[in-house]
């Protein structure tokens, strides 16, 4: 698609019908959780849409948000939105390699000056910033060379958002998020481990429509998809109130679908779109596939006391550690009767 | 997969979203009755359980017109057997759904020709008659 | 580290931690201190017996002080076993103390538990309100009293507004109901609400000095 063309024009060349094109714009419009009633705006603003220029940079990372987004190679909605913005950059999915890639991303950090998306994945290693390099360049110094000039910086996983798993106890290679080292641009926090694929592509396509980034939340995440928690969407929300808990993982309980809180589920402090988007083109989602949520678009979700252990259970320590209380307690308890008895004799002056 | 199945899973939910969302439709549709704009309604956008977006389709039924469209992938539009009632299912050419929509309306927008389509089509029609 | 974090990791370690300590040193010293030598001829060699005895008999009021202090009696058990209801019988409490003790027990269903948290909930406020307006009350009360209700009357709203979904976020809820447990179990051994294990202990030890005495108490 030529960069000069508008969305409207790329999709007509492609040999797309205005009705296939109002099609596209509904399901767009309905993956960025906008009421039906705004095709009408939608379906305008992707008309005249410019192709916004895309570095993506991928850090410290699994690759996970990569292949979340790109499972499908056939032209799916989402991969309409990724096929419309024009992807400079990507590591995954670039032909180029070594030193033609890195001229490719400098050429197109200066034609788009100002302009630009920046997309990243993986947390950034500050401990040693040899832990993480790109054609020798450290990803710390990536980013902020990158960062100078984009418009927006989308933080896409809980790696980059939030330092994810690297930055789990006890953070070996000195982990940190995105907004831990940018801190003058706007960034839009996209977490999730890895994130629902609609989510990114809603984020891309709300760039798209109306060139700027969607209302965040406390965490700098899309409020129209983190704005709920999973515990108030469930479906398995009545068996909750009802007190109706699956035990283990096979019991009677489990299988007849009923909440998993006692088995470890996050769902209460996790917000994400799961349980009403789902994943695999809106199939399932963990807990529907009998797995309690696990927190992975909340940051330090793998230090919140293991998945498996309640959210009630809390984090308590040891029982040596309270068996040692109880002995600290003991040898004061024996010593202030001393004293105390000591005292007694003096007062009294004879053993009654 | 034989021992998958031998696994009895017997998931017994309700959001309790079904009664409301009909509710909705006959709201949307006496609205219709009366003159005013049509409604559409997502049905990704309301938590469903498993099961309970096939028991919407089975309330409203089937009516007396169904059409196909081919454009960017099937989608199937569904005249319920409430009429102005319409239930549009959007896929795309891998067969995955990508949006679900109840229409209450006389005729679903994307089933009119567009305008835009049709210029398109009477250049074409030039061409085909120059030759 | 979220409030939350804090609240169900350091702040529960912490509060657990000092609990044990403050109760152990309470009780050690108390059974460590001296006693006074009883030089009396025993009337009855069955003090044990007279001792779990006292523990059953001291739970009603003497029948000739009944009248008195009927409103305070009553009222205290419902809430006490309001109270116990709500601790013992939710579900998420159940997981709580099953991560602590490696074993947990049947509860009731979740809605249910509202109605003994919220009666509780009520009697104590009535009761912290008769305590400010009764002359008697007023006389006789002292800042622990005060405080001791103050503390257990912030577990139990904290507790019903977190389950409601109301007031700030979920997860600030409840880490402000998790603080306010931690809360009390500082607090438990360095007030009168040690007497949860103390009752047990004091009721025994004048069971077995009335039996000496061979005095039915």
């Amino acid at each position: 698609m030529r960069k000069d063309q508008s969305l409207g024009e790329y999709l007509r060349a492609q040999g797309v019908s205005r009705r296939g094109f109002l099609k596209f714009c509904s399901a767009t419009a309905s993956m960025m959780a906008l009421p039906p009633s705004a095709l009408a705006q939608v379906a305008e603003a992707l008309e005249n849409a410019r192709r916004p220029s895309v570095i993506w940079l991928s850090f410290q990372e699994c690759t996970g948000c990569t292949e979340s987004l790109t499972r499908s190679h056939a032209p799916t909605v989402e991969s309409l939105i990724f096929d419309a913005i024009s992807l400079d950059y990507h590591h995954t999915l670039q032909a180029a390699a070594g030193h033609g890639a890195e001229e490719a991303r400098m050429a197109a950090m200066e034609e788009n000056a100002g302009e630009y998306l920046l997309v990243v994945d993986g947390s950034i290693p500050v401990g040693n910033p040899a832990y993480s390099t790109i054609a020798g360049i450290s990803n710390l110094d990536m980013l902020k060379e990158t960062a100078a000039n984009a418009f927006a910086i989308v933080a896409v996983g809980t790696c980059a958002a939030f330092g994810g798993l690297p930055h789990a106890d006890p953070n070996p290679t000195g982990a940190v998020a995105v907004s831990d080292i940018i801190t003058d641009k706007p960034i839009i926090n996209v977490s999730g481990c890895p994130p629902i694929p609609v989510v990114i592509t809603g984020v891309l396509a709300h760039f798209l429509t109306f060139g700027a980034i969607p209302e965040l939340d406390a965490l700098g995440r899309p409020a129209a998809f983190f704005g709920q928690n999973i515990h108030d969407r469930c479906y398995r929300r009545p068996f909750y109130e009802r007190g109706q808990f699956a035990e283990t993982f096979d019991d009677e309980g489990a299988r007849k679908g009923w909440c998993l809180y006692k088995l470890g589920c996050k769902g209460p402090t996790t917000y994400n779109a799961c349980a009403t988007l789902k994943w695999n083109a809106g199939t399932s989602f963990p807990i529907q596939s009998g797995h309690g949520c696990i927190g992975c678009s909340e940051p330090n979700f793998w230090d919140k006391g293991g998945f498996y252990n309640p959210i009630s259970a809390g984090m308590w320590g040891s029982r040596e550690a309270l068996l040692g209380a109880a002995a600290a307690g003991a040898a004061l308890g024996v010593g202030s009767a001393l004293a105390a008895r000591r005292r007694q004799k003096k007062a009294q002056g004879t053993e009654i | 997969m034989s021992s998958l199945d031998a696994i009895p899973v017997t998931a017994e939910v309700a959001t309790g979203n079904v009664k409301p969302l009909l509710y909705e439709v006959r709201h949307a549709l006496k609205r219709l009755a009366n003159g005013e704009d049509g409604t559409v309604i997502d049905l990704r956008s309301i938590p469903l359980a498993p099961g309970e977006e096939e028991r919407i389709e089975e309330l409203l039924g089937k009516g007396e017109v169904r059409a196909e469209l081919d454009a960017l992938g099937p989608s199937v539009v569904q005249e319920t057997s409430y009429p102005g009632v319409w239930l549009v299912t959007h896929s795309n050419t891998e067969q995955v759904v990508v949006g679900r929509f109840i229409e209450v309306t006389h005729m679903p927008e994307l089933l009119k020709s567009q305008q835009a389509d049709i210029e398109h089509g009477i250049s074409r029609l030039e061409q085909e008659l120059e030759n | 580290m979220t409030l939350l974090d804090f609240a169900r990791g350091p702040g529960l370690q912490w509060s657990l931690i000092i609990m044990i300590v403050g109760l152990c040193w309470r009780v050690i010293g108390v059974f460590l201190g001296r006693w006074r030598k009883d030089l009396s001829r025993p009337r009855s060699d069955d003090l044990v017996q007279g001792g779990l005895r006292a523990i059953i008999t001291r739970s009603a009021p003497a029948p000739e002080l009944e009248k008195n202090i009927r409103f305070q009696h009553y009222t205290g058990y419902i809430w006490h076993i309001g109270f116990f209801m709500t601790v013992l019988l939710y579900e998420p409490h159940i997981a709580f103390f099953k991560s602590i003790l490696g074993f947990g027990w049947p509860g009731l269903p979740s809605h249910l538990v509202v109605i003994p948290a919220a009666i509780t909930l009520a009697v104590l406020v009535m009761l912290m309100i008769r305590r400010m307006i009764h002359p008697v009350m007023r006389l006789i009360t002292r800042p622990d009293d005060y405080l001791s209700l103050i503390v257990i009357i912030s577990a139990l709203v904290t507790g019903l507004m977190a389950y409601a979904h109301m007031g700030p976020r979920y997860e600030t809820m409840l880490a402000l109901h998790f603080i306010s447990v931690e809360i009390l179990f500082i607090w438990i051994p360095f007030s009168k609400l040690a007497h949860m294990i103390f009752w047990l202990l004091s009721r025994y030890r004048i069971g077995t000095f009335f039996e000496r005495k061979g005095v039915k108490a």
